[in-house]
């Protein structure tokens, strides 16, 4: 195999273009590229199953790539001299469920910070969602055991927040969300 | 930039080509001769006149602008003086925002038509084109001070050689030229040996250092230069001109 | 050469009544002062009697800067004009304020630290400082115009690259509630009527010199590469306003607005702000959109760019492109101010047809910073407009003011929230038209004696963000807890410190900031979280200590402390910590004078000392703690009646807030009792001169 050093280096320049492009890439989707450029002649199991291998090789030789799973246990990679873990973490979820992006996100915010989300930063990227996938996921979620502690919380202007109770008391919750929405504007 | 670097390299460039068996063609020949006075009036050798410098070939790179990113914070003045000459000055700068930064070029008295802080918010960098051929600040430097640089091809001055006489400011349409008032001697963008600090400093992107092209036709000037050519580089051009 | 780089090496005094010139050394005279405030506490000290009055010919005007005003140390653009405060109720005392623009730099390249402004001209004048070449000049035929027309025919005499501060109609006609304007839209409030009472138009400055760094040049370049690594955007917020590829955290407060597809988008042809990645020191200036922060997304579309003062990259002042203003108020499309500056016209309303984030909102910011920019008003941190609304909604204008006067004013147009209300208000502050204009003018203090308005009411109305002496809380509770409540109580106006809410509103996880508060002022205790309280500890003390003492160092050295300090960084790599000794890092090698952390913080405390002795000499008691440290009830209170310390609330404790302010004064080697200094802290300081003086008029613990 002497295209091995070749290889490697392609796979970690197809990591690190999509990366830099501010996206995850998957296996299957590296194998593509990877046939695309010529390295992949066929549908050969056995050489498939050596490019995962070599791709492992290049995981661990540069510590810059990461892994990371969603629910389904998929594993997406990136560099993280490109995307932060907070990224990649948005973008696996906004992949595969946004109801569970959403929460996640209210969730992270409401125990690391703390601090509530406006319901409207949902509509920004990376997130992307349209104000009509944020209300359908807000209904959802009320019907949904697993997100019984999303709340919510409309400061004094009007803007909706969404914070998880297991992290944030009601009270404590409107406080931040008025001082993030009027508070800090008011006093400047 | 060191003038005896300079000098020194001009010199060791000079000597390279007299030993190699090419033939020195015009072009290379006016340039050396800029760096042989140099050198020969280093070594105090007092021969036969040499024929006045004039610069022939152009300069690799110069630093463009995008006016609309500019943001009017002068970092690029300041990092011009502040790191090539240890002090803040922008009056000295190589890169020119602060006559501009209020009104524009056409100063206060632009009225709604101004540009600037006071104005559309638009703010005109100026800076050196890096002249080509004819090079209107070495021409009328009666000292031969300004020389091309070895390095990037800008034209630079030699402070050993300026006596200040701010001839070259009186050359340069776009009025380039900065002078030191510490020591009493012109200077002008030298283009920080290929990595310019302004560009470096600016906090918007809005300057680049990018291969050499000519904007003399393209930027209008400041002012209609006034400065006269020596008859000895007169006669120089008339020469050359005339083959 | 001069032995020291930095200073310019000479302040310039002016006295107005018999025209002399002359200056004084600063190293020699002021080195111990740094200068900005330093040198105007100083010469407040020594040159201004107690009893003066801020619009007596006796009272100095001290136009400050620092050694590192005019340098490439980011974000040194401020200018800290030191006076007696007329706004300060119900006695003036020293106070300063302090603008941006291009005033500060300019000075020290015309050769000057500091200008001191004496006595009072006998017709109206105007001063040109050109490289050291002194003017007084007629003003007779500027007297009446606006600041911006008189800075433009200045600019006509002196050339385009003068900076020109200067007064508006409201400054002429002493209206306490003015400013002084530099380079369009920095202004410093409440001295605009000093400047008029001494018959003083403005000032035009212009330099062709320049400041030397007396260090190591490219130790100065690294330094200044590493100041400009740490900075975050505007108030050091150093996390993203939302998610971006390279970013850990983001906060939805934060200040720093860039993102992809967020465009500046009256720029031709429009730029888009980008990821903006920390490393990246060619994206800084494009962090930072006041204008989107403070007005909301509609602001992008009408961004022209960003704007600032001289060596900042941040650009806190948005220039805003607002075509339909034109037509529709008669008024120039373009327009730039920041924070309190540029909500100037919105905040007068309590509504807008279409809601606080709407076009109307924006045209009301366009029509207010026409006006108030011109005329000269001030806003004393946006207490004049919370008082409009409350004077307005309490029904207090309508009792206070004549039935005729009252119906004068269009108030319909007012409750609907129509911009064209300001047309008629502004002008009639500037000009002392009516009792209701000439009252808003005055500064709440005074406002509320002159109704006869018991300021007992203004100190429970939590709304009114009031706090003492005539002025608002800055930075106070809702910030930074008792270590804000502590900071509110030490200023003769509202205290302009930054130093705690830049940490605070970092916009890092709590537990980051804990972490470096460890490193900082000894504990994670010293930093609660937002709303969330806990008790007072002797680290919160520390860290009111530090904030002040940064305030005070970064207003004489300047920097600025609307930006600074810079302890925390949005480097991922350096766990997000900043650089607690970069002020002194460019302080020692600019000036060439090696100082630590430690020693510099030691001149603050000189400085913040000196501030502290003439308050006390100007009050002519030493009884602070009860008299002057005074904290306003709705500190005390909670719209739910919820505990302090309960989740939820920023309500104080008072039991606790006495504890905080006997750590306080004890952190300071203060008398516990009076909250005056010692003689040994004025000693150790080495103010004993100062201490004395006190002593002498009874005035010392």
């Amino acid at each position: 195999m002497e295209q091995e050093p070749k290889i490697c280096t392609n796979i970690l320049k197809i990591i690190h273009a999509r990366s830099e492009s501010g996206q995850l890439v998957r296996v299957e989707e590296i194998l593509a590229e990877l046939k695309e450029q010529g390295f992949l002649e066929s549908e050969d199991v056995e050489q498939k199953a050596h490019l995962e291998t070599t791709l492992k090789q290049v995981l661990k030789e540069n510590r810059d790539l990461k892994a990371i799973s969603g629910k389904n246990g998929i594993p997406y990679y990136y560099s993280a001299q490109s995307l932060s873990e907070t990224y990649a973490g948005i973008l696996v979820r906004k992949s595969e469920n946004p109801l569970w992006l959403i929460a996640e996100v209210v969730r992270e915010n409401s125990q690391l910070y703390p601090r509530p989300v406006p319901v409207d930063s949902f509509l920004e990227p990376p997130f992307g969602l349209t104000r009509e996938e944020i209300a359908e996921c807000l209904t959802t979620m009320r019907e949904q055991r697993e997100y019984q502690d999303i709340a919510r919380t409309i400061t004094s202007v009007g803007t909706p927040f969404l914070y998880s109770t297991q992290h944030l008391d009601p009270d404590h919750a409107f406080t931040l969300a008025e001082w993030l929405d009027v508070g800090q504007v008011n006093n400047p | 930039m060191s003038g005896e670097y300079q000098k020194h390299q001009v010199l060791e460039k000079a000597l390279n080509f007299t030993n190699s068996s090419h033939s020195l063609s015009r072009r290379e020949f006016l340039i050396m001769t800029g760096g042989i006075i140099v050198a020969v009036s280093a070594l105090e050798a007092r021969g036969a006149k040499e024929p006045p410098l004039i610069i022939v070939d152009q300069a690799e790179g110069l630093v463009i602008a995008d006016a609309t990113q500019c943001v009017g914070c002068r970092r690029c003045e300041l990092a011009c003086t502040e790191f090539n000459d240890g002090k803040a000055s922008p009056t000295m700068a190589r890169i020119k925002i602060g006559r501009n930064l209020n009104f524009g070029p056409k100063g206060p008295y632009a009225g709604l038509r101004a540009q600037g802080n006071w104005g559309n918010g638009l703010i005109i960098q100026d800076l050196c084109k890096q002249c080509p051929h004819p090079v209107p600040c070495a021409n009328a430097c009666p000292n031969d001070a300004i020389v091309v640089s070895p390095s990037t091809g800008a034209r630079v001055v030699d402070p050993n050689k300026c006596t200040g006489c701010k001839m070259c400011q009186r050359a340069c349409p776009w009025e380039m030229m900065s002078f030191d008032s510490d020591t009493n001697k012109a200077t002008k963008c030298f283009l920080c040996e290929g990595n310019p600090k302004c560009v470096e400093a600016c906090p918007s992107g809005a300057l680049s250092y990018v291969a050499w092209r000519d904007l003399t036709d393209k930027v209008p000037p400041r002012v209609v230069p006034t400065a006269v050519v020596s008859p000895e580089k007169a006669q120089t051009c008339i020469d050359c001109h005339k083959k | 050469m001069a032995k020291y780089g930095g200073w310019a090496g000479k302040v310039l005094r002016v006295d107005l009544s018999t025209g002399r010139m002359s200056t004084d050394d600063t190293v020699e005279q002021y080195k111990d002062y740094l200068g900005g405030t330093g040198i105007g506490y100083k010469v407040i000290w020594d040159e201004v009697q107690a009893g003066t009055k801020p619009f007596d010919p006796e009272n100095k005007i001290v136009f400050g800067v620092g050694p590192l005003a005019g340098t490439g140390a980011p974000c040194n653009g401020r200018t800290a004009i030191t006076t007696l405060w007329p706004t300060c109720w119900p006695r003036p005392l020293v106070a300063s304020g302090h603008m941006g623009g291009h005033f500060a730099a300019e000075l020290k390249y015309a050769g000057y630290d500091a200008i001191i402004i004496e006595g009072k001209a006998d017709h109206p004048v105007w001063l040109s400082v050109m490289d050291g070449r002194t003017e007084i000049k007629d003003a007779r035929q500027l007297w009446g115009q606006g600041i911006r027309r008189s800075t433009i025919e200045i600019n006509q005499q002196m050339g385009p690259e003068a900076t020109v501060a200067a007064i508006g109609q409201a400054g002429e006609n002493l209206v306490p509630m003015s400013v002084v304007m530099n380079s369009y839209s920095h202004s410093a409030g409440g001295v605009g009527g000093v400047m008029g009472s001494k018959n003083l138009k403005a000032i035009g400055v212009r330099g062709t010199g320049s400041v030397r760094i007396a260090g190591n040049k490219e130790e100065w370049e690294k330094a200044i590469k590493l100041h400009l690594s740490l900075l975050g955007a505007n108030n050091q917020n150093v996390v993203p306003n939302s998610p971006q590829p390279w970013a850990e955290h983001y906060n939805a407060g934060s200040r720093w607005m860039a993102s992809a597809g967020r465009r500046w988008g009256a720029s031709d042809p429009n730029i888009d702000t980008g990821a903006c990645e920390p490393h990246n020191l060619n994206r800084i200036a494009y962090r930072t959109n006041n204008a989107a922060f403070f007005l909301g997304d509609k602001a992008w579309q009408y961004t022209v760019r960003g704007n600032g003062c001289t060596a900042c990259p941040i650009r806190c002042h948005t220039m805003l492109k607002v075509p339909a203003v034109a037509a529709k108020y008669g008024i120039p499309e373009v327009g730039q101010n920041t924070c309190v500056g540029l909500l100037f016209g919105k905040a007068f309303f309590k509504t807008f047809p279409d809601g606080p984030r709407g076009q109307t909102a924006i045209e009301a910011c366009m029509v207010g910073m026409h006006l108030a920019d011109d005329l000269g008003i001030w806003e004393n941190y946006g207490q004049l407009q919370r008082d409009f609304q409350a004077l307005y909604y309490n029904g207090i204008f309508g009792r206070k003011v004549a039935e005729k006067e009252f119906k004068s004013y269009s108030w319909d147009k007012y409750e609907e929230g129509d911009p064209t209300f300001l047309f008629e208000l502004l002008p009639k502050i500037a000009n002392k038209q009516g009792e209701l204009a000439t009252a808003l003018g005055l500064g709440t203090g005074y406002l509320l004696e002159r109704w006869g308005i018991p300021e007992q009411e203004w100190l429970e109305n939590h709304e009114l963000l009031y706090w003492k002496f005539g002025h608002p809380k800055h930075h106070s509770n809702e910030d930074a807890g008792q270590c804000g409540v502590i900071i509110n109580t030490q200023y003769n106006r509202d205290a302009q410190c930054h130093s705690h809410s830049n940490f605070t509103r970092n916009g890092l996880p709590l537990e980051v900031q804990k972490r470096l508060a460890v490193e900082l002022w000894g504990a994670p205790d010293a930093v609660d979280g937002v709303a969330d309280f806990t008790p007072m500890n002797v680290y919160k003390a520390k860290m009111a200590k530090w904030s002040l003492l940064r305030k005070e160092l970064h207003d004489c050295l300047s920097l600025c402390n609307w930006m600074g300090p810079w302890v925390a960084s949005p480097l991922r790599e350096r766990d997000y910590r900043g650089e607690d000794s970069i002020e002194s890092l460019l302080y020692s090698l600019a000036t060439g004078d090696r100082k630590s952390r430690q020693e510099l913080d030691q001149v603050a405390e000189r400085i913040f000392l000196l501030h502290r002795a003439l308050t006390i000499r100007d009050m002519g008691t030493k009884e602070m703690r009860t008299k002057h440290d005074t904290i306003p009830h709705w500190v005390f209170a909670d719209p739910k009646d919820r505990a302090a310390f309960s989740k939820g609330t920023i309500r104080m404790d008072r039991d606790d807030i006495k504890l905080a302010m006997d750590m306080y004064y004890e952190e300071m080697a203060w008398d516990k009792q009076t909250g005056s200094p010692t003689r040994e802290t004025y000693r150790r300081l080495g103010l004993e001169t100062v201490a004395d003086e006190l002593a002498k008029r009874g005035l010392l613990t």
